[in-house]
């Protein structure tokens, strides 16, 4: 499917306002800044996508991911390198439980942080967009990256994936996490008409 | 109000600056509105045409919005400056505060542009 020129910085631009909201909420939860880079959306064939796609090649990854459905539907995945994680889960409870035990709440708190910041990046796109989505509840895996990846892509009608590369920074702890989008070309073709229809309002 | 103004909006999504400029227009049809689509363009257009206001996106290419936002603040301390940025943590608006301009939160609407040009004509801050 081909985008205009028009359609495709609106895409952009929708998605950003919701990573801006996802950034803010990691923000919060964190207690640090978390640098944005500038978007950038590409679109892949399903077999073109791998770890190195991605800038995951050669680690272990930890992904949190949801299932979104509306007018279109999107699998949106947090991924984080896995000690970042481990990380990002003692800054989340760590006063309350011995380092040693952090472990054991990985599970429920990436969860916990992948619900907010996915559902904080869609929900401020539904409200743009003007649509209504509704998710899944998030899950969460820890593997080797081509393990995750190979996940990401396993769905057989998903043909066409949109990957929108932002990093999220996490300025003192330089921990980089990455949003990804996938969609099915028909659930492309279903955003791009609710694109149309924000572009038309304007 | 109907004094003429200037107003440029630099952003580097070419939706955000049609969606700005749509909301101001039907606002204050009496102003001019110029764009730049960078932080370097706009500290150009800015040496050139004087802008009475200006909107600044945050995340775009090449120069930051807000060091292009403290560049004209220093050079150019008559534009009122408001950083209007889908980058909405704290830290973002205590550099807004510190830089001396206005922080904006996108999503681009009615409400938050009518936020900024309240803040231009000077009846909220």
């Amino acid at each position: 499917m081909n985008l205009s020129e028009l359609q495709l910085d609106a895409l952009t631009e929708v998605f950003n306002v919701g990573a801006g909201q996802a950034a803010a909420n990691l923000s919060e939860i964190v207690g640090d800044e978390v640098r944005l880079s500038v978007p950038r959306i590409q679109f892949y064939d399903r077999t073109e996508i791998n770890p190195g796609t991605l800038a995951l090649a050669d680690q272990r990854v930890g992904s949190v991911r949801q299932l979104f459905s509306g007018p279109f539907n999107l699998d949106a995945s947090l991924l984080f390198k896995e000690e970042r994680a481990l990380e990002i889960v003692q800054e989340m409870i760590g006063s309350q439980v011995r380092v040693e035990d952090l472990v054991d709440f990985e599970q429920e708190a990436m969860c916990e942080l992948g619900n907010i910041i996915l559902n904080g990046c869609m929900s401020t796109i539904a409200d743009v967009l003007q649509i209504e989505l509704t998710s899944t509840l998030p899950e969460y895996t820890v593997a080797a990256s081509d393990v995750v990846v190979g996940g990401l892509v396993s769905d057989m009608t998903q043909p066409v994936i949109m990957v929108l590369h932002i990093d999220l920074t996490i300025e003192k702890r330089q921990t980089h996490g990455y949003l990804v989008f996938l969609l099915s070309s028909g659930s492309l073709a279903e955003l791009v008409v609710a694109l149309d229809r924000f572009l038309g309002r304007i | 109000m109907t004094d003429p103004k200037t107003l440029l909006i630099v952003d580097d999504s070419r939706v955000s600056r049609m969606m700005i400029r749509s909301l101001v227009m039907a606002k204050r049809p009496h102003w001019t509105v110029i764009e730049a689509s960078n932080g370097a363009e706009a500290l150009q257009v800015v040496g050139q045409q004087q802008p009475d206001f200006c909107t600044m996106d945050i995340n775009m290419p090449g120069l930051l919005g807000t060091d292009a936002a403290e560049q004209i603040a220093r050079e150019h301390p008559s534009v009122r400056l408001a950083l209007f940025s889908a980058n909405i943590q704290e830290s973002q608006k205590a550099r807004a505060s510190q830089i001396g301009v206005k922080f904006v939160a996108k999503p681009v609407s009615e409400k938050s542009v009518l936020e900024a040009v309240h803040f231009f004509e000077g009846a909220a801050s």
